[in-house]
């Protein structure tokens, strides 16, 4: 077994809580998105870049379900910790979300799946589209505490929809990584998609490369395709609707490939039954972060 | 009465209800397919406060489920097509057995098979084993394309299949039944007649969502099961109408949510109640309507579960039996 895989195998852990939280900073975050700060108390288990929480508004609510969402920084102050979320309000659940103000409070459950494996050797090479950066500035800063310089790709459509490029700037600056920038429209950085930079790029960065990437599951696809043909490891993080998001409601399921389904045979006896099955894997257990290797990406949504 | 008695401990009311040969704690269940094998939510809740907890649907052969998308959010609920994703009998067996055994709770495994004879196999290598307090047949999934909730809404399809079933097991024998046919109540009556011990009314409504952009079904298999407080009304009536037509216990499921909603079905005549959309919002759930559903009773001054139950059903037939000697 390879060192990444080694990485992805780790347990998940049934070690989350629902703790009540309380918004102590919401702010605009510019191109239509929102910064939250939540703060929940110190026995809320730290999560970690790529994990996520579900956020369950109190009632009454125009929606049933928690929200699924990627945390983008922790921060300990005292006895509190402080959990960002960097998110767009583009549906019914996010726009309620967006009217809380410092002082409410909603409901907070995790911290769920598995994140990104930064402590794979090799020079972290962050992959970001669109509001894909969240948990990336997560994993920039965790990776400047533990002194690694990052290689940080940020893609989008056009200059406006490079959302937290100022953050992803500071993260860089105090922690001596480098930001490579492409938009489609070449409005900054280079005329093209994230995929076209790394292929430009990739050849002059310390070998071996190891991709940590998030944004759309196009995008991600296109990274996952090009790492694999280079023979990088990939870490994907994926996105699908969910219920629950601890694994007993079953209703994430992402395609294994066949390598991963005849591992995931070879291993079953030691398989939580919060994973998912030979042909499935959960996304809120097994992933959210995924090896490219081990999706059909034929049959990912 | 109400308000006026004075406040009881818990310890001095008496929860208990029986299920055919089953005496369950209290009336709060975890229904099917919302609370994995009873041990993933273990580190949350205390199962063992709960009446008790329905397994998820164990079939003879392992099932992969649906291909996605298998859930989405409708207004007031959820829809969902898993497809009975299940470890299968040997693994139910071999792992999640002897980790129920080991919660302290009361298990009560659901079975499901597109067939009499895969129920009856089921049932065989099941129905003795020890830490299993009963079963409840699934005979009303609306997500597979055999043997589901259309196969099984049959009354004397139910009843031949509940006589094969009775001798298999000397355990509590749970019929769930579907909400989508013409009459609950017939259901009932048929699986009363085929020797089941209790009914479980109902199971998830057949439901559709679309997208209009691309235009598209939200779900892979075009329709899905609804739950969520969206059904609580309607599944409340088919409970209603299940527990006047049949003399077993009637098990209510459908948009519960707190306290106050197990109430209303226990008081239209359901001996217990099941949690479920519930679990996956808040995995306390079932345990907080626990909770709630005992403050109210001991505020009013109820001293056994028995005597809630059914409250609306007697009113009304006091009432119809006061109209008729008027009449």
């Amino acid at each position: 077994m390879s060192r990444a895989e080694a990485a992805m195998k780790k347990a998940i852990s049934s070690d989350w809580t629902q703790v009540v939280a309380q918004v102590v900073k919401h702010r605009d975050y510019g191109a239509n998105h929102l910064w939250l700060d939540l703060e929940v108390p110190r026995s809320f288990r730290r999560p970690a870049p790529g994990q996520f929480v579900q956020l369950l508004l109190r009632a009454p609510a125009p929606v049933l379900l928690p929200r699924p969402m990627s945390v983008a920084g922790v921060s300990d102050r005292g006895n509190r910790r402080v959990l960002g979320f960097l998110y767009g309000p583009v549906g019914i659940g996010t726009r309620a979300l967006a009217q809380h103000a410092p002082g409410d409070r909603l409901e907070v459950l995790g911290p769920l799946g598995r994140g990104f494996p930064l402590e794979v050797p090799g020079t972290p090479v962050l992959v970001a589209g669109g509001r894909g950066v969240a948990p990336l500035l997560f994993a920039a800063e965790v990776l400047g505490h533990a002194g690694r310089r990052c290689e940080f790709f940020f893609g989008a459509r056009n200059k406006a929809a490079l959302v937290g490029l100022d953050d992803a700037h500071r993260q860089l600056d105090r922690h001596g990584g480098r930001l490579h920038l492409a938009t489609d429209d070449g409005s900054r950085g280079l005329r093209g998609t994230v995929v076209d930079l790394l292929e430009r790029t990739a050849a002059r960065l310390p070998q071996p490369l190891v991709i940590h990437a998030c944004g759309p599951h196009a995008m991600l696809e296109a990274v996952g395709r090009w790492a694999m043909r280079r023979g990088s490891p990939a870490f994907l993080a994926m996105e699908s609707v969910m219920a629950c998001g601890t694994g007993v409601c079953r209703g994430c399921p992402m395609p294994r490939s066949a390598d991963h389904r005849a591992r995931y045979l070879r291993t079953r006896g030691d398989t939580p039954s919060l994973y998912g099955n030979a042909e499935y894997a959960m996304c809120c257990t097994e992933g959210p972060v995924f090896s490219a290797e081990d999706l059909d990406w034929e049959r990912v949504d | 009465m109400p308000g006026k008695t004075p406040r009881q401990s818990s310890s001095t009311i008496d929860l208990s209800v029986r299920i055919g040969p089953m005496t369950l704690a209290n009336p709060i269940l975890t229904a099917s397919g919302t609370f994995g094998y009873g041990d993933e939510y273990a580190h949350v809740v205390d199962v063992s406060s709960l009446g008790g907890v329905i397994t998820k649907t164990v079939t003879l052969e392992p099932r992969v489920g649906n291909a996605p998308v298998r859930i989405a959010e409708t207004p007031s609920g959820m829809l969902n097509s898993i497809g009975l994703e299940n470890v299968g009998l040997d693994r139910f067996r071999s792992e999640k057995l002897p980790k129920l055994r080991s919660l302290g709770a009361t298990v009560v495994a659901s079975i499901g098979g597109e067939t009499p004879r895969e129920l009856e196999r089921l049932l065989d290598a099941l129905g003795s084993e020890k830490g299993i307090a009963g079963f409840e047949i699934n005979f009303s999934c609306p997500n597979v394309s055999r043997g589901g909730a259309r196969y099984w809404a049959v009354p004397r399809r139910l009843e031949k299949t509940l006589q094969r079933l009775r001798p298999l097991t000397r355990t509590a024998l749970i019929a769930k039944l579907s909400p989508d046919v013409t009459s609950v109540g017939d259901l009932a009556i048929a699986c009363e007649q085929g020797g089941a011990d209790a009914v479980t009314a109902v199971n998830t409504f057949v439901g559709m969502a679309i997208d209009l952009d691309p235009l598209e079904p939200k779900l892979n298999r075009t329709t899905g099961g609804l739950s969520g407080p969206a059904i609580k009304p309607l599944a409340l009536a088919r409970c209603y109408e299940a527990a006047r037509a049949v003399s077993i216990p009637v098990i209510g499921s459908g948009g519960i949510m707190n306290g106050r909603d197990a109430l209303d079905f226990l008081a239209v005549g359901a001996s217990a109640v099941q949690v479920g959309t519930l679990s996956f919002i808040r995995p306390r759930g079932a345990a907080e309507v626990l909770e709630e559903m005992t403050a109210f009773l001991v505020a009013r001054g109820v001293k056994r579960m028995t005597d809630w139950r059914g409250g609306l059903l007697g009113e009304s037939e006091a009432r119809r039996e006061a109209a008729r000697r008027k009449a």
